[in-house]
């Protein structure tokens, strides 16, 4: 509460700063606005549309205003991809805006590169620390500027990609550890097209999961948790079946009426064997599929493939059965078998599996819905707008490659995705960084990567941010999604965009000409005239979601399958040193360690091993046993490329040769809520990619575990009505 | 929909539907200021979420089995954690509620120690929330302080705005437009929320599924909050 003296001292000081600017940062201290706007009636909350970028899913959002902050996020019930529903990280994107160690200005380096030791300055300090090194290079050899950026979508990506073609660089590269290459990649294989298939699991009898994470973290979490939910008890009288093939017990696993256990790699296999039974048994007529049997199905019977995956033959023979006599039924795969050294095999073997059942295109099966229709009006654009997800993996090592031969000489990290967290260290991303000379970074937080940089401009956060967006997948790509500042700005941070336009008018010539918008919220007003409905009004709905759904786009390979080219999976080590291969998979809460510094998401249970704040490594409780490694112990995780210590979790689920580990933790420059939980699972990884997309391998390594001494305890969350008992399941 | 008798707030859990995700445990925590604790705290068994999901395993490998079941307040209609308040701060409203008053709580804790769920959670501390993420403080609830009792509400809050609404234009509640946090952000529908004096209402509906069960009934604790058991398809 502030009283009369108080209220008066501050009204005077008001009226000072507003001549002399800055007054946002008195204002935020008592009251949000002096000024309220028109539609404000203290007391009630306002809501606000826009969307999420917690992953790269696209989800729709309503943000509760009340007083000018942001309280409460919930998903928008117009939005084609979540339809009203949001997941845990969606939820907790608060707390990413209203963060204690959020950047609130510029911060120049005051240490060593990477020490995160920084001074705050003001922006036009900042920028007068940036303009110079841009125009110098610029004049003399503009191709040696670097922009490094997570993945960006919609007129935000135009904005980067015109800056750098009007600078003069081509070296431009995005990369995401959570693209979808191998997917990308079997579509093409499979299909003839290059896009991820919408799945309509809703409307399926039969689920076949090969290694899928959809229910947490796949494709598109809570698109595909509706559609779950639908499958199951969404009809009166039909309930669809899930049956799981996987090398780890995941969420999704837990949810499937059946569970067979692969060994790691050989998801693809497993689809195939089933896809033998069904053209062998002439279980589903249509399916003939002639050249693709005599092209190599044949020889991959039950019998062969049982030795290899470790399930009976009759396994597979009952799954076809199953598969064949309750349509529609689809495959669907996840980022396990993606991640694999053969993760593209394994994602095509699925998507033939679904070729040959014949589900392209039915109710309950899969389909490429097309977009081009709705991206036709963004012309050469287009591709920028709504690119497909990759990983970027490729053009990364090769600017890495070019880093360390000192071809640049200036980087611009833009919200860099922290690849010197989430590579493995023969990658050597850090030490490429330090032969930049100049490195600005525009980042919200100081992480492993950003800590690097010799200039820091703080950005606003997406809920702060205008914007628009595009799901990168199914029917839902024919919606356009729009974002609008929530609050106004909290902190002294500006966009990306409204940074790239301001540079590239500051730096003027061709440069200017290329951007020519004040601001960021005009461009996309631009961009957007002339649509049916008013941007307005679209910005009140979230976006244009009343897009007809455009036709399916035919299929270039429907006519003749081809097997796809066999691969095996690649693990570093000997079996005989590093007995267990490692499985390492997104976190249910922090992902890939993006997450790690919110305090919702690091004391939210995981959902198998109800573990808080700190990693772990499942492990099968018999193999601990003759181990001697016992619930909660401390273990040392070795693998040829280096050793992490973390505690035991005794995992029912785990197959006795394979352990686990959730990635995210570990985290060294990330503040105080990521730091100290745990040592971090990639530097554990050699540097391998998936064969057939070179999108990176996360189940790449084999591991050997031994007992040791670790100070501090792993924390369950447990329940207080019991608990699972080691002793139930040692034989 | 007319009924007499006021409403009687009931939530049914399908238990086919739940994935385990955790979304409304996140939700919760946003919509009702729960705080969050620290590993150390947590380790103490101290944490303070009004909704969890639990997770038992049925059998191990090589046919692992497991299922989630998330547990918030079941608003018992014979609530244990009643009788034993010495001061009369968790009480039975008459809407079937199990409500707390926070300023006659004296933090005796009998409540938590008498309830079969273990739902009730205590403020050992008083919490901070370190600036500026108060700010995302919801303010249509206090910030409960040291030495009470908390625990989830059905968010009596959303409860009112509700009624509130209604009232102001005039019309009865509809079904459905009470929403709880939880059952609101949950992406697979598995939550439902309503008013179980209305034989029309979704809630309603639901609590008549032959699947129906409730947790530790022969407790004879009458909670409001049915269970849908989980089906498991047959196979190998």
């Amino acid at each position: 509460m502030i009283d009369r003296r108080d209220f008066l001292k501050f009204t005077g000081l008001t009226a000072f700063t507003a001549l002399f600017g800055g007054c946002e940062k008195l204002s935020r201290t008592i009251v949000p606005f002096v000024i309220p706007p028109e539609n404000y009636v203290l007391g009630e909350a306002l809501w606000y549309a826009t969307a999420c970028r917690m992953c790269p899913a696209g989800c729709g959002t309503l943000v509760r205003i009340s007083e000018g902050r942001a309280k409460k996020i919930e998903g928008n019930p117009k939005h084609p991809v979540n339809r009203g529903k949001l997941c845990a990280r969606g939820q907790a994107a608060l707390q990413g805006l209203y963060h204690p160690e959020r950047l609130r200005q510029p911060m120049k380096l005051a240490g060593a590169r990477g020490s995160g030791s920084y001074t705050p300055i003001t922006w036009p300090e900042a920028l007068a620390i940036l303009m110079p090194h841009l125009a110098k290079i610029r004049s003399e050899a503009p191709e040696s500027l670097l922009m490094l950026s997570g993945r960006m979508r919609g007129h935000a990506n135009v904005v980067a990609d015109r800056f750098m073609k009007g600078f003069g660089s081509p070296n431009r590269v995005s990369w995401e550890p959570l693209g979808h290459d191998a997917q990308l990649a079997a579509s093409e294989a499979i299909y003839g097209i290059r896009d991820l298939p919408e799945y309509d699991l809703a409307n399926a009898r039969y689920a076949l999961s090969f290694g899928g994470d959809f229910l947490e973290t796949g494709l598109s979490p809570v698109h595909f948790g509706r559609a779950y939910g639908a499958m199951r008890q969404g009809r009166e009288t039909v309930r669809g079946k899930l049956v799981h093939f996987g090398s780890r017990f995941s969420m999704t696993s837990a949810n499937a009426d059946v569970y067979f256990p692969v060994a790691p790699g050989t998801e693809g296999l497993a689809a195939l064997a089933i896809a033998h039974v069904l053209l062998r048994d002439k279980l589903l007529p249509q399916a003939a599929g002639g050249g693709v049997w005599d092209g190599g199905l044949k020889e991959i019977t039950p019998e062969a493939v049982s030795r290899r995956t470790g399930l009976p033959p009759s396994a597979f023979v009952e799954t076809a059965r199953e598969l064949a006599g309750n349509r529609p039924a689809i495959a669907l795969a996840g980022t396990g078998p993606a991640t694999m050294g053969n993760g593209t095999y394994n994602l095509s073997c699925v998507a033939l599996l679904n070729a040959l059942a014949g589900n392209y295109g039915t109710p309950g099966g899969i389909s490429f819905p097309d977009r081009r229709a709705t991206l036709s009006r963004f012309g050469g654009d287009a591709q920028l707008i709504a690119p497909a997800p990759e990983s970027g993996h490729g053009a990364l090592r090769a600017a890495t490659d070019r880093m360390r031969k000192g071809a640049f000489r200036v980087a611009l990290l833009l919200e860099p995705s922290n690849p010197a967290f989430a590579l493995p260290p023969a990658f050597r991303f850090e030490e490429a960084l330090g032969h930049v000379p100049f490195i600005a970074a525009m980042a919200p937080f100081i992480d492993e990567t950003t800590a690097h940089a010799d200039l820091i401009l703080p950005t606003s956060h997406f809920l702060e941010s205008w914007g628009d967006d595009f799901a990168p997948m199914g029917h839902a790509g024919n919606a356009i999604t729009l974002m609008q500042p929530v609050i106004s700005v909290y902190h002294d941070t500006r966009a990306i965009p409204d940074i790239l336009l301001a540079a590239a008018r500051e730096l003027g010539g061709p440069l200017a000409s290329a951007l020519p918008a004040g601001n960021f919220r005009e461009y996309l007003a631009n961009a957007y005239a002339g649509m049916e409905i008013p941007f307005e009004q679209a910005l009140q709905e979230g976006g244009y979601f009343r897009m007809k759904p455009g036709p399916l786009r035919p299929l270039p390979k429907d006519a003749g399958h081809s097997m796809p080219k066999a691969s095996e999976p690649a693990f570093a080590g000997s079996p005989d040193r590093y007995p267990f291969v490692l499985r390492l998979y997104p976190s249910n809460s922090l992902l890939d360690g993006r997450h790690a510094n919110l305090p919702w998401l690091q004391e939210l249970p995981d959902p198998l091993t109800t573990a808080v704040w700190r990693n772990w490594v499942e492990i099968n409780p018999d193999t601990a046993l003759k181990l001697g490694i016992a619930e909660g112990d401390g273990v040392a995780v070795a693998s040829p490329a280096g050793t992490i210590r973390a505690h035991a979790v005794l995992h029912p689920g785990l197959a006795p040769d394979v352990v686990a580990m959730p990635l995210g933790q570990g985290h060294g420059r990330y503040g105080k809520f990521a730091g100290g939980r745990g040592e971090n699972p990639f530097t554990l990884l050699p540097d391998a990619t998936d064969a057939g997309s070179g999108s990176p391998a996360w189940q790449s390594t084999r591991v050997a575990l031994s007992k040791v001494a670790l100070k501090g305890r792993l924390v369950r969350f447990g329940f207080p009505e019991g608990q699972w008992k080691p002793d139930q399941f040692i034989a | 929909m007319s009924h007499g008798g006021g409403h009687k707030w009931g939530m049914a859990i399908d238990l086919d539907r739940c994935t385990g995700c955790n979304a409304c445990m996140v939700a919760c925590s946003a919509e009702n200021n729960v705080p969050i604790t620290s590993e150390d705290q947590a380790g103490k068994g101290r944490l303070m979420h009004w909704i969890r999901v639990n997770r038992y395993w049925q059998s191990g490998w090589p046919r692992p089995e497991s299922v989630h079941i998330p547990v918030p307040c079941m608003h018992c209609g014979k609530a244990p954690c009643e009788p034993v308040c010495p001061v009369y701060a968790t009480y039975h409203n008459e809407e079937n509620l199990n409500a707390m008053v926070y300023n006659r709580c004296v933090g005796t804790r009998y409540c938590a120690n008498n309830c079969p769920y273990s739902v009730r959670v205590f403020n050992w501390f008083d919490n901070k929330w370190e600036g500026p993420l108060d700010e995302q403080l919801n303010p249509d609830l206090s910030v409960r302080s040291r030495g009470v009792m908390e625990k989830c509400t059905f968010c009596i809050q959303r409860i009112r705005r509700a009624k509130e609404q209604a009232s102001t234009e005039n019309r009865a509640l509809r079904d459905g437009e009470v929403v709880p946090a939880c059952v609101q952000t949950c992406p697979p529908g598995a939550l439902l929320f309503g008013d179980l004096n209305d034989p029309d209402s979704e809630v309603s509906r639901a609590v008549r599924n032959l699947r129906r069960f409730r947790l530790m009934e022969h407790l004879g604790t009458e909670p409001s909050v049915t269970y849908l058991k989980r089906v498991k398809g047959g196979g190998t």
